[in-house]
């Protein structure tokens, strides 16, 4: 329970710190924030005098503890470029990327869990071979230029699959692939590994010498041990498939809160940005959080009696 | 103390028991294969364990004991580990030759083995009751509400304090101790008919191998069951033995009755393990230690393994092996030139 503690009031204060870095950020890094709200005919006073009203002139500090206050009380804001209200925009390219990040996230573990126990089930045989060939590759191969080949193989060449769109099941597979490639690579490896090392335990032949079979044996108590770094690595597993969706959702055009941040931030949006930067963060710390929560559960040893 | 002292002598010699063995292994050969050369670490060991006795295998590290366990249980780390020759018999079933079903079946219900280092034995993710309750439900077909029950009996009767709570503890919650009784419940809750301790009180505090040992010597007679304990040390052989084999590079050199061994050893390298024990005496003594190094198992010399190291070796000795049998006195011993043992 300790731990548990310790841990929400730490991710509570890098939330808190991460909301100052994100604010300044933004600002230092030039630009114009009004040029997408002001007519290009606009003279120098009129922008001024948008500059103002939005309160563009203030001190940073006094703009950050103005915008945050808004924040909890539950005003998210406007667009600057087109108006748009930030909390539709939320509850619409929140759900496209729910959709996407949780079928990376099944791929990930779905796909990678048992890829890596068959690997470390037959050692040394084609299967390991070909699994882990396929895994050097996988971790290997940066995913926009994946994404690239994927789309010129199963949308130029073989006219499987669209090459962008959203959000059928069509449009899902090859954004959801090449955004879980890496993580599913990292998987199989770590899955592997952690079934060799455990298979060679002394409470394996424990277990033998009591008669249970060999099912048991590896299906349930090896596996149950393998699992403890591969769920403790899992909350590093969700901040990737977040970071890699900014590039995934812009090249496949998947109107995801990726491709909404990453359009905000070339516009310098700031209240988009900032809020949609905000939430990215706020997932990945969620799941580290959740992810060292879901440790202590499957290791006994972390636990107080 | 001595329920069954009368089979020193073995298969091949002696008085005949009264009954005949509950295992016999015979002519076992179990070979590693590392990087390209393969190597016997038991060369061609004969042992029978019989009903309701309890037999002392001992050696020094690497004689080959653990090995031979792992061969009855048929729990080798194979590859590299694997037997290449012999007969493990049980009940009128040669082990080496049931399958892995059947294997399985004998494991814990009939044979059960118990380890040097209960920390690492034990399941660290799984409460000891979980793992009690597989084994029974393994080979039992009850609930497992009933199988709990009688995991709860196991650990009780092992002397456990507060059994049943401890059902829900997971191994890095007890002691080295608790953990060893965690791993004599397991091993005797199906009442096998032979237990193999294999080396079961090395990695425990002094005080505490007392009482393991005291605890699984308790059980051994209550349930009638023979007992297997591999050690290599003599204080604990002398504490519970019925019966002694020596063994020395992955044979048998010498075996008999307990007392008799402790009083009369012919083997030259029993004579030299009594000698290198400590004595109790006014004046302070060097020990004595048997000169020389256990021959290389890659490179074993053509005669007599034990003659490099013997002081008695005769020209014989370095080319011929001598065998395993029994003498005039229906003593089972290793060796073509014995000599009274002398202190």
């Amino acid at each position: 329970m300790k731990r548990v503690l310790a841990r929400t009031i730490y991710t509570v204060i890098v939330l808190a710190l991460s909301s100052v870095a994100v604010f300044y950020a933004i600002r230092l890094s030039g630009g114009d924030a009004v040029a997408a709200r002001v007519p290009a005919s606009a003279s120098a006073e009129e922008r001024e005098a948008v500059r103002e009203q939005l309160g563009l002139n203030d001190p940073f500090h006094e703009q950050y503890f103005d915008y945050m206050g808004r924040l909890f009380s539950g005003d998210l804001g406007n667009s600057l470029t087109n108006n748009a209200d930030i909390s539709k925009l939320l509850t619409e390219h929140g759900r496209n990327s729910l959709i996407l990040g949780v079928a990376a996230f099944v791929l990930v573990f779905g796909v990678g869990i048992p890829l890596g126990m068959l690997a470390s089930l037959r050692r040394n045989s084609w299967w390991d071979g070909g699994i882990m060939t396929f895994s050097v590759a996988g971790m290997a191969v940066p995913n926009f230029w994946l994404a690239l080949l994927a789309v010129w193989l199963f949308a130029s060449v073989l006219g499987w699959l669209p090459s962008a769109g959203c959000c059928g099941p069509k449009q899902l597979v090859l954004p959801a692939v090449v955004l879980a490639m890496e993580g599913m690579a990292l998987t199989v490896r770590m899955t592997r590994s952690a079934m060799l090392e455990n298979l060679n335990q002394d409470f394996v032949r424990t277990l033998r010498s009591g008669g249970l079979s060999e099912s048991k044996v590896i299906g349930r108590h090896v596996f149950r041990n393998a699992l403890v770094p591969i769920v403790s690595l899992a909350g590093l597993r969700i901040g990737q498939i977040v970071g890699y969706a900014l590039v995934v959702e812009t090249i496949f055009g998947w109107p995801g809160l990726g491709q909404v941040l990453v359009n905000a931030v070339l516009r310098r949006d700031y209240p988009v940005a900032q809020f949609f930067s905000l939430v990215l963060i706020t997932i990945v710390l969620l799941s580290n959080w959740l992810a060292d929560v879901g440790y202590t559960v499957v290791n006994p040893r972390l636990r107080r009696s | 103390m001595t329920t069954v002292t009368d089979h020193g002598g073995g298969p091949s010699g002696g008085d005949q028991p009264v009954t005949g063995p509950l295992l016999s292994i015979e002519g076992l050969r179990t070979m590693v294969r590392s990087r390209g050369e393969s190597f016997d670490v038991v060369r061609g060991l004969s042992l029978d364990i019989y009903p309701n006795e309890v037999l002392c295998l001992v050696g020094e590290s690497g004689c080959g004991k653990s090995i031979t366990a792992l061969s009855i249980m048929r729990l080798l780390p194979t590859p590299p580990v694997r037997v290449r020759e012999g007969k493990i018999r049980f009940r009128g079933e040669d082990l080496l030759s049931v399958s892995g079903r059947r294997m399985r079946s004998i494991r814990a219900d009939s044979i059960s083995m118990i380890f040097q280092d209960p920390l690492t034995s034990l399941d660290p993710v799984f409460t000891v009751g979980d793992v009690i309750v597989e084994v029974i439900r393994a080979h039992r077909d009850v609930s497992k509400g009933e199988a709990r029950r009688l995991a709860g009996d196991a650990l009780a009767e092992v002397g456990l304090p507060d059994p049943i709570s401890r059902l829900d503890s997971y191994p890095h919650q007890l002691s080295g101790g608790m953990r060893q009784r965690v791993m004599i419940a397991m091993a005797l809750v199906l009442d096998p008919d032979i237990l193999i301790a294999d080396e079961p009180t090395t990695a425990l505090d002094v005080t505490v191998q007392a009482q393991i040992l005291d605890q699984l010597v308790t059980e051994q007679r209550e349930r009638h069951m023979a007992m297997l304990l591999i050690t290599h040390d003599l204080a604990v052989v002398a504490a519970v033995a019925d019966r002694v084999a020596v063994m020395y590079a992955g044979e048998i050199v010498e075996q008999a009755p307990a007392d008799e061994l402790f009083e009369d050893p012919r083997h030259p390298y029993t004579q030299g393990l009594l000698r290198a024990l400590p004595k109790v005496s006014t004046t302070r003594q060097r020990l004595d230690p048997i000169p020389g190094l256990v021959p290389s198992l890659q490179m074993m010399p053509p005669g007599c393994a034990f003659a490099p190291r013997c002081p008695h070796a005769l020209d014989r000795c370095w080319i011929e092996e001598p065998e395993l049998r029994a003498d005039q006195d229906g003593r089972v011993f290793r060796c073509f030139n014995p000599q009274p043992f002398a202190v």
